[in-house]
């Protein structure tokens, strides 16, 4: 295939990555503060599909919207998924860790609590939500095409790549440059001393969750724009997010950001060259090579700082 | 002395009554409840299919015990493996643990594979209404009947109908790494490239979660048709991201894909799309109509892929138990009279080959439409069109 064809899968790639980016920043945050690997984070992030899903099955999107009503469908089935997620998250930090922190109970049994708590709530959304898989309703007029440098866009692409990338210049400067981020930071540094100097560790560690959820949320449901809304859709792209959290250095939110574009973009480029039945292997073959390379990932593990 | 000779009269009768009504309360107690279990997806990601089917079966056993023709009351026993082989072993233990004389299923392909051993070996009667692999009647499962043509049908009717009802030069076949998908999609390409048409084989594995890198490189490859062969679930994100992509050319699936379902998922991407499938339309076949209508009453839906064919299997296999018995039927002459059954039912006549395949190989096509799953007929009709 042509150089044309690549210049496709690039883009598409691209559209991939920021949807594991936004995800890996929810596990990378929650790592940076609790030193916790939050597995049920694909299930915020399954919640959000549900939720948007939710919003725009109550309130139906009329058929043939005008461009003012299109935006206005995807906000409201954004917040709705941020919300859900937001609310998912909150919920499982005060149900699940908390009592957990409390105990000062030893790091494993927080692993096992988390790989509970996903199945829990996995099989909450089949029970509630039914087991079949569902799709998001038209929202707008996805056939328009626009041509960037050759690369056929569709609406769908431009709105997961504006979407995520505004939301991850939003966490960026939340971290970075509010009181809040500031606390953030401190509690990841050092807990002892961050609660010595004045911050509220649990409510730090609360909002922490609520962000990583609104973001995961958020994200799930751009991804049912994308595919499909299902109660087992966050275990795959959960995996990757995780791993691309990794890939870039955990605990790292700009390393998150760059683990997930770099992952989906190898994904789709492995799909174009060998096949979708290589995506994975490729995906997580590079994830391999650099942690034997750069054991701390790209960007190194540094907790707390963002850069 | 009236009172005498109605004494004498109604003693002996009152006396057999009594005898009669204990022995129906006897065997009552369990001599004549004869369980037939249903094995298939009963949750999970494919469950529609699975609901399909065990309703059909419901149907058929309820109109049975309400007949009054059968001297046995016949008990629905469901047994889910999600579609899954991993699952199908343990599932298949349940109903023959139950005692179950004969199951219906299991309804997918991998599972009928895992499961079609355990139930030869208690020697029970497995009679799939929709496994459709080609290789499960020659693995010699001493018990498994396939009442359904098999994907080497589907495969070649999908190759005939690229063949001589398009002017198709290149087909991309597009398979789901599942064992049904990878069969149909072996047939379907060794029947085209016989064809003299050329041949692009894809595998995209099932719950992909990002259709536009596949769907891309379908359109890469400037093919006239395409053919998938999977699940709906799978099918709906990909059509939508096929239609996105751009691509114009013939688009076909089989039996899996077969299901609203698919339209749900895939909305207005979904139209065009050829779907073949062994099994009639119940709502258009005149046959059917009663029966459709009977199932709208009773589930409040109407049937979807497979229904009719698994009523059909059930009533089959009622009709097949009385005939050997009834209440003192078992597995064993229960298997041997299946054999040899020639059942005519309200889709098509059933009949085995010693191998347990299915007699009567013909193929129906199926085309969405407005959103709409419609009936176009008979594939060896519409090919030599």
């Amino acid at each position: 295939m042509s150089l044309n064809a690549f210049w496709d899968f690039l883009v598409l790639g691209v559209v991939l990555g920021c949807l594991y980016a936004v995800i890996a920043i929810g596990y990378t945050l929650v790592y940076g503060v609790l030193q916790l690997l939050n597995f049920a984070h694909s299930e915020v992030f399954m919640f959000g599909g549900f939720g948007g899903l939710m919003a725009l099955t109550v309130w139906a999107p009329a058929p043939d919207p005008s461009g003012a009503q299109s935006v206005l469908y995807v906000v409201v089935g954004m917040l709705a998924g941020a919300a859900f997620g937001g609310v998912v998250a909150y919920g499982l930090e005060k149900v699940a860790y908390r009592p957990l922190r409390r105990h000062k109970a030893p790091r494993l049994v927080f692993l096992i609590t988390a790989i509970g708590a996903s199945f829990f709530l996995y099989n909450l959304a089949g029970k509630l939500f039914g087991r079949n898989s569902l799709s998001m309703p038209d929202m707008y007029e996805n056939k328009r095409v626009f041509s960037f440098f050759g690369a056929e866009l569709s609406v769908t692409m431009i709105l997961i790549v504006v979407s995520a990338v505004g939301m991850m210049i939003g966490l960026d400067y939340v971290v970075n440059r509010t009181k809040l981020g500031s606390s953030i930071r401190a509690v990841a540094q050092d807990p002892e001393v961050a609660s010595l100097m004045g911050v509220n560790i649990d409510k730090v560690v609360s909002r922490t969750f609520v962000i990583g959820g609104l973001l995961g949320g958020a994200a799930g449901f751009l991804f049912g724009v994308n595919n499909k809304v299902v109660y087992t859709m966050g275990f795959l792209p959960g995996i990757t997010a995780f791993a691309a959290a990794v890939l870039g250095g955990i605990g790292n939110v700009r390393g998150a950001m760059l683990g997930g574009m770099l992952l989906g973009i190898v994904e789709t480029l492995t799909v174009y060259f060998w096949g979708e039945e290589w995506r994975y292997v490729a995906g997580f073959a590079v994830l391999v090579v650099v942690l034997m390379f750069r054991p701390t990932g790209l960007l190194g593990e540094r907790l707390g700082r963002t850069a | 002395m009236l009172n005498k000779t109605f004494v004498k009269l109604a003693a002996p009768l009152a006396i057999s009554a009594l005898a009669l009504t204990g022995c129906g309360s006897d065997s009552g107690g369990g001599g004549d409840t004869i369980k037939i279990a249903f094995q298939g997806p009963l949750s999970g990601d494919n469950v529609q299919l699975g609901t399909n089917m065990e309703n059909g079966i419901k149907l058929a056993i309820d109109q049975a015990n309400a007949s009054g023709d059968y001297d046995f009351e016949i008990e629905y026993f469901p047994t889910d493996d999600q579609g899954q082989p991993d699952k199908a072993t343990a599932a298949a233990q349940k109903a023959i643990d139950e005692g179950v004389i004969a199951v219906i299923g299991p309804a997918f392909s991998g599972p009928a594979d895992t499961a079609a051993e355990v139930y030869a070996e208690a020697g029970i009667p497995a009679v799939s209404s929709s496994a459709t692999r080609p290789d499960l009647t020659t693995k010699g499962y001493e018990s498994f009947l396939r009442a359904v043509p098999n994907d080497s049908a589907q495969g070649a009717g999908m190759a005939k109908y690229f063949d001589q009802a398009t002017d198709a030069e290149k087909v991309v076949v597009v398979d789901d790494k599942t064992d049904y998908g990878v069969g149909l999609a072996d047939v379907a390409e060794k029947e085209l490239t016989a064809a003299g048409i050329e041949v692009v084989r894809q595998s995209v594995p099932q719950k992909t979660p990002d259709y536009s890198a596949a769907a891309r490189s379908v359109v890469g490859q400037k093919a006239d048709g395409l053919i998938y062969a999977g699940y709906y679930e799978d099918a709906g994100p990909f059509a939508t991201k096929l239609a996105e992509a751009g691509f114009e050319g013939t688009t076909m699936s089989g039996d899996g894909t077969n299901d609203m379902g698919f339209v749900k998922l895939a909305g207005d991407a979904a139209n065009g799309w050829k779907l073949t499938c062994p099994c009639t339309d119940p709502t258009q076949e005149d046959a059917t109509k009663a029966f459709a209508d009977d199932y709208q009453a009773e589930f409040n839906q109407a049937p979807g892929t497979y229904s009719a064919e698994s009523y059909d299997v059930a009533q089959m296999i009622i009709a097949q138990i009385a005939e050997t018995g009834g209440a003192e039927s078992d597995s064993e002459k229960l298997l041997e009279s299946l054999r040899g059954v020639e059942y005519k039912g309200l889709t098509k006549t059933f009949s085995f080959d010693d191998k347990g395949e299915f007699k009567n190989q013909t193929i129906y096509m199926y085309e969405v439409q407005d959103e709409k799953i419609g009936y176009v007929g008979n594939i060896d009709e519409l090919a030599a069109e």
